[in-house]
């Protein structure tokens, strides 16, 4: 089964008494073990593509369905479980909680999600080794760069055990340096089985992924 | 998610914004503390006007000469001779007869009040002396005695001080058996009454002794069949406002006055007191509405940071929500925060305000003319109630910035640029 699957879905924001055609049409599959890349210049439809493939938002046509389920039969409380503990976030900046130290944001998912005591921290210890902060755990935002605060937030969205780890322009804000260490680590990750959804419209970034989908005006360009 | 860890990261941002938090946080206080220094001075005072007007007991009955028409409390509260219409009117041994007919009077003690001098232990002052009737003066006395006997029939030269002539008065306190001379006689005490506390009464300061010697004594002229003031115990405490008003009737019918040309007052200090109470009450009420505006005033301070901080932090409201917050929990977060606010200002502020409380008594400042320092009264009860009460308007004050953060759009909140 495929983890995601958009069929021909179409997202329609009114914007007073335009209506802006976010995605026209959209159909695109993510397969469990792919690390595939979405491309495209801003404006494509490529941020609210990943909003679907997020459960943030519903579309106004067409299907979108998580493990073979359709979002738009859910309610707001079964979203927020499929958010929380099937998909793990990675935004471009301001991705930290800026009031708690590094290894607290790493527990922060698993804290919303009620795990034990033991396992938060025995996970959240290991998480930030995983990225290799295992030394800044006590470190708060502010007193991280911009790559290191990438490295926690991939370990906080790996915290909950998801299936599908969806980044958004994760290497947006970084210098070169930084942002190849965080795709090493989508591409380690990846291959211990992580199915990762990176969106960027950088070439280079995009390379490091397995597939790229290049969307244009709200839909895939043939 | 669990209690604690909401709380914790609520605490986390109390912490970080910690500038912002004390402003607040201030607000809090300087509302709780004004409520709590205004309720327990309210309270101080009540209880102050209690003590004041207890010395009287409530089924006592005064009849004056001289009447003058009281625009207030505040005049009939000091009701004496000095200040009514004619020194030269006594009540009379017909009066005393009249008022013995009233059906529901227990006693009736014909006083005879002055002022005598007094020599003691070559200390020499001038005492307000009180002449009883010494058969009832017993059965009617409210303040009691600290040491001796009252005075009974047959005294001649013997007389009994009250507490604070007795302690305060003079270099050698007065003890038991003590000569003293007064308006040129000699006497002995026989007994001191104990502290009252009350006002107006005198019985702290004054003297007592049988009614005739005191119509020698006194530097004022009072004939055989006169007396300065009549005192009636009522046979019931629940008679007192009807006594009243039928002693007033029969009076002016047997001394043939009406209410125009009334010449003497009948007081019943337990309806002072009820008046009194509610005076204070009322004003207690309405400078505790003055505080609560102050409270109200942290309130909205309270509602303006919370409004700020959900908009500073639409964007961690988002990654919340993307990591699987649901409503409730973004909800008690802000609400605990809120809360957090309430009650650090309500601690503070209840630790300020009882402070100030403590404080009053020394600054000496005079209780709305009732002679009395004001005092405060801090009770267990003004204290949970301002510290429930602060928590209560924190938690409100927030709900309507958490219920906005809780039902924002993670799209839309994750969106939002800083």
């Amino acid at each position: 089964m495929n983890i995601i699957e958009l069929e021909n879905v179409w997202k329609i924001y009114s914007m007073g008494e335009v209506e802006v055609h976010a995605l026209k049409g959209l159909s695109l599959k993510v397969k469990p073990g792919e690390f595939l890349a979405i491309m495209g210049p801003s404006g494509s439809g490529k941020s609210t593509a990943m909003n679907m493939i997020g459960c943030l938002d519903i579309p106004t046509k067409g299907r979108m369905l998580h493990e073979g389920q359709d979002i738009a039969a859910l309610n707001e409380k079964e979203l927020v479980k499929i958010r929380g503990k099937k998909i793990g976030f990675v935004f471009q900046s301001h991705n930290l909680y800026p009031t708690l130290n590094a290894i607290e944001n790493v527990q922060l998912p698993m804290r919303i999600h009620e795990f034990g005591e033991a396992e938060i921290w025995d996970k959240s210890e290991e998480l930030l080794g995983l990225v290799g902060l295992s030394g800044r755990a006590r470190h708060y935002p502010s007193q991280m760069s911009g790559g290191q605060s990438q490295r926690v937030a991939i370990a906080r969205a790996l915290s909950t055990n998801p299936l599908l780890l969806l980044a958004d322009e994760p290497t947006g804000n970084l210098d070169t340096e930084a942002g190849k260490e965080v795709l090493d680590i989508f591409s380690q990750l990846n291959s211990r089985g992580v199915t990762v959804v990176m969106i960027t419209h950088d070439e280079k970034t995009a390379a490091r992924a397995n597939r790229i989908v290049r969307m244009i005006d709200g839909t895939i360009a043939s | 998610m669990k209690l604690l860890d909401i709380f914790l990261l609520s605490l986390s941002h109390v912490k970080k914004s910690r500038m912002r938090s004390w402003l607040t946080i201030v607000g809090v206080i300087i509302g709780v503390a004004s409520v709590v220094a205004i309720i327990s001075i309210g309270q101080g005072m009540q209880e102050n006007v209690q003590q004041r007007l207890g010395g009287f007991g409530a089924d006592i009955i005064t009849v004056i000469p001289g009447y003058f028409r009281a625009t207030g409390v505040h005049s009939e509260m000091h009701t004496d001779r000095s200040v009514s219409t004619s020194s030269s009117i006594n009540l009379s041994d017909r009066d005393y007869r009249v008022i013995k007919q009233v059906p529901g009077v227990l006693y009736v003690n014909g006083l005879v009040s002055g002022k005598a001098d007094l020599k003691y232990d070559n200390e020499k002052t001038v005492v307000s002396v009180t002449g009883v009737d010494t058969s009832v003066w017993r059965l009617m006395d409210t303040t009691g005695l600290d040491e001796g006997r009252y005075l009974q029939a047959g005294d001649s030269n013997s007389i009994v001080v009250g507490y604070n002539l007795a302690h305060g008065t003079f270099l050698q306190p007065i003890t038991l058996n003590r000569p003293i001379t007064i308006g040129g006689k000699n006497f002995r005490v026989v007994g001191i009454l104990k502290q009252s506390g009350g006002f107006g009464g005198g019985s702290d300061t004054g003297i007592y002794m049988p009614s005739e010697i005191a119509r020698d004594v006194i530097t004022e002229k009072v004939s055989n069949n006169q007396f300065t003031s009549i005192v009636i115990k009522a046979s019931d405490a629940t008679l007192v406002e009807y006594l009243k008003a039928d002693i007033e009737q029969k009076l002016m019918s047997s001394r043939q006055v009406n209410p125009r040309t009334k010449d003497f007052t009948v007081i019943a200090s337990a309806l002072i007191r009820e008046q009194m109470s509610s005076v204070t009450q009322t004003l207690s009420f309405f400078l505790s509405a003055i505080a609560a505006v102050s409270l109200l005033v942290g309130a909205i301070g309270i509602a303006n940071t919370m409004f700020m901080s959900v908009m500073e932090r639409t964007k961690q409201i988002g990654l919340l929500k993307a990591m699987g917050a649901g409503e409730h929990e973004i909800m008690k977060l802000f609400l605990i925060e809120s809360g957090i606010f309430g009650l650090v200002g309500g601690i503070i502020g209840v630790i300020f305000g009882a402070t100030i409380s403590l404080l009053i008594p020394y600054l000496g400042i005079q209780a709305l003319g009732f002679g009395g320092d004001m005092r405060a009264t801090i009770t267990t009860g003004t204290i949970f109630f301002a510290l429930g009460f602060s928590v209560v308007i924190g938690i409100l004050s927030g709900i309507i910035p958490a219920r906005h953060a809780a039902r924002m759009r993670p799209v839309d909140a994750l969106r939002y640029d800083q």
